[in-house]
């Protein structure tokens, strides 16, 4: 291992990367944008507006109070549908998934209700709705629960059940802390990994590994290289993503030594796993495809978009033997939750990993020199 | 005579004894033996295929042998790689370097890993006409430029042995004489020059020594004249038209005139005295030798002899060029 070696080939790298374009979008403004795209559409469901088309035969004060009250609670758009015409054919015709229906009468029935208590007096409502629609179950969700205030406002008594809600966190946190970490951790897996490959196939393919092979360099030179390259980057675009997501959504984690040693053994895992294919892939081409077979399935498994609890019981076990998704769940022990002991048990595993696919990588590379 | 055979092998910058290389069935080089001396330019001629690649990438230690001895500089290749690898310069077959560097950062880059601060950069790119495009990153080089910063790289290191595998081959003809110039100035400082190439002219325009490989196997060694002299000791005699009472008197002298492609007679003469006898018997029957030319042999017809076939024209056989 030649320090001064190593230093040539950081000036390279680097200065390759400077000049291509797309390497830098994908290192650092392709994270930024996933940040940017899936914190604005998660960070407040409160928010969401969703359309709602109500048909209103009634066309009383009373039926106009409530299409009010349902535009009003924020959470529904209400555009009105003509009331000469079939509901289910407007909903065709207009590709609406739900159109509520207040009948003829309302006004009556609520005046009759409000005055006299007769239970007698209430109102059937109906809706149309489209079931392959993805949006309706939680826009119905929020019609029944505006239903039932609106019910339990009319009967007149202070509700008997309430509820308080208490996290089992020191600190509410949203889907974007949950996001953040995640990204960084996929950020850093998609340029150790396609990175590695890519370089080598490309090295191999142009002759260049050729060139190299009657030079003092060593393999150990080429990994160290490899290695202190890649971390410079993941620095890069860690600090990037960290700083749009607190500048755009005030995301705030815990940076402290457990984010910098989880980018660390992270680096040293996935250009291991890189070195460990280079063998296999050795076009250009193949590189590009190895590294998206890994990546996806690591990607989409490892909890690094929504929470592993949520997927099948048998995808759960899958992606605990994900190396990611150790990478994942340290993060977040130690970014959101505070946990050291999490955060240190993680950090274990991947160690292990990283060591294993390191020492397997470091010896497949064989560096150009053949029998 | 102890002191004889040191000095001897002193003057060896390669040594190559007995040298063969198999891939499983395939015999790429079958028992070869030769000597480069410090200070000449040795060219490695033969056709695609021929085995050339796989000696090169031996001798620069790239590749192990199956069996036989390759010694440079004294040292051999599998046990001292280490102690090899600062003292030769290499430009491998297509030499690329990275698309988006810089000619001078090229040089320099390469100049790093050999750890040699005392080498003059820009000299280099000087000494292969390379100082206008310093700036200019690989990818824009022409092939006959990204050759010449090959071969400014393969001197990075002030190497005493330069390894230069095919560094014409793909070019034009004013991007190869580019080239030859460089290295016609190479072969003036006294660096011992590897030279591959299938082009009997390079051979034949740089090389000191030229050994003819054909299928694994070297078939000649000796110097471009020496070569000819041995194996195609004649003249070619070419007419532009004869008519046919010069013809006849040509064949009456018991040569065998034949008549090429382009409508001219061909036939071979021993020496300069035989053109002579030649001419004066033409003219002695009243006919005029229009367009003549007599020609030496080059390697080509070297080759041609040696092998029965083309340089050119040959199909790949045992080996591989890669």
């Amino acid at each position: 291992m030649t320090p001064r070696i190593v230093a040539a080939n950081l000036v390279v790298r680097f200065r390759m990367f400077r000049r291509e374009y797309s390497a830098m979008f994908f290192t650092i403004a392709f994270p930024v944008v996933l940040v940017l795209v899936f914190g604005a559409i998660f960070t407040r469901p409160e928010n969401m507006n969703f359309d709602l088309a109500v048909q209103d035969l009634d066309d009383s004060a009373q039926s106009r109070q409530l299409v009010d009250a349902l535009a009003a609670d924020g959470v529904f758009r209400t555009t009105p549908a003509p009331p000469d015409v079939d509901a289910v054919r407007y909903a065709q015709d207009h590709k609406r998934n739900l159109v509520l229906i207040i009948p003829r009468g309302y006004g009556e029935m609520h005046s009759l209700r409000l005055a006299t208590g007769d239970p007698t007096a209430s109102v059937a409502m109906s809706y149309i709705y489209d079931p392959s629609s993805t949006s309706v179950a939680t826009k119905l969700q929020y019609l029944d629960s505006f239903v039932a205030a609106a019910n339990q406002r009319l009967s007149g008594t202070p509700p008997f059940i309430t509820m308080t809600k208490r996290s089992i966190l020191d600190k509410q946190y949203r889907f974007i802390e949950f996001f953040v970490p995640g990204i960084i951790a996929m950020a850093v897996m998609t340029s150790c990994l396609s990175g590695a490959l890519n370089m080598n196939a490309e090295l191999r393919q142009k002759g260049i590994l050729r060139k190299l092979a009657t030079t003092p360099i060593t393999s150990s030179d080429w990994l160290l290289s490899n290695i202190l390259y890649q971390l410079a980057l993941a620095v890069i675009s860690t600090t990037m993503i960290l700083l749009v997501s607190f500048a755009v959504f005030d995301v705030r984690l815990r940076i402290d030594g457990w984010l910098l040693l989880f980018i660390v053994l992270e680096v040293f895992a996935f250009v291991g796993i890189g070195m460990m294919l280079t063998p296999i892939a050795k076009e250009a081409e193949s590189a590009t495809a190895a590294a998206n077979a890994i990546l996806f399935p690591m990607m989409f498994l490892s909890g690094t978009f929504f929470p592993v609890e949520m997927m099948p019981g048998f995808l759960q076990t899958v992606a605990k033997v994900i190396p990611l998704y150790y990478i994942n769940e340290g993060l977040r022990a130690s970014m959101i939750f505070i946990d050291h002991m999490d955060a240190a048990r993680h950090a274990a595993i991947i160690a292990g990993v990283a060591a294993a696919v390191f020492v397997i990588g470091a010896r497949v590379t064989r560096w150009g020199r053949e029998s | 005579m102890n002191k004889h055979t040191m000095t001897d092998s002193n003057d060896h910058a390669i040594e190559v004894e007995g040298l063969s290389k198999r891939y499983g069935d395939l015999v790429a080089v079958n028992n070869i033996s030769f000597t480069v001396q410090k200070g000449e330019v040795f060219a490695f001629l033969g056709p695609n295929g021929a085995g050339k690649t796989t000696t090169v990438e031996i001798i620069n230690t790239v590749r192990g042998p199956t069996s036989g001895s390759v010694r440079v500089l004294g040292m051999d290749v599998v046990k001292q790689r280490r102690d090899i690898i600062p003292r030769i310069g290499v430009m491998p077959q297509a030499f690329a370097s990275f698309d988006r560097i810089t000619v001078r950062e090229s040089v320099q880059y390469y100049s790093r890993l050999f750890g040699r601060k005392d080498i003059d950069i820009d000299g280099l790119i000087e000494l292969t006409n390379l100082t206008d495009k310093r700036d200019a990153q690989f990818r824009s080089l022409s092939g006959g430029l990204k050759q010449r910063l090959g071969i400014a790289i393969a001197m990075v290191n002030d190497p005493e042995v330069i390894f230069l595998d095919e560094p014409t081959t793909g070019l034009d003809p004013r991007a190869r004489r580019a080239v030859w110039d460089i290295l016609l100035g190479l072969k003036n400082r006294g660096k011992a020059v590897f030279l591959t190439t299938h082009y009997m002219e390079e051979a034949e325009l740089l090389a000191d020594t030229v050994a003819i490989i054909f299928r694994g196997a070297i078939v000649a060694t000796g110097s471009p004249d020496a070569l000819i002299e041995r194996n195609a000791n004649h003249l070619d005699v070419l007419l532009k038209s004869v008519d046919d009472r010069a013809l006849d008197t040509i064949r009456r002298l018991g040569f065998e005139p034949i008549h090429d492609a382009n409508g001219r007679v061909r036939f071979q003469v021993k020496d300069a005295g035989e053109v002579h006898t030649l001419l004066g018997a033409i003219i002695a029957a009243g006919a005029t030798p229009s367009g003549l030319d007599v020609r030496k042999p080059n390697l080509e017809e070297v080759f041609l002899s040696l092998t029965g076939e083309g340089l050119h024209d040959t199909t790949p056989a045992a080996g591989c060029a890669t």
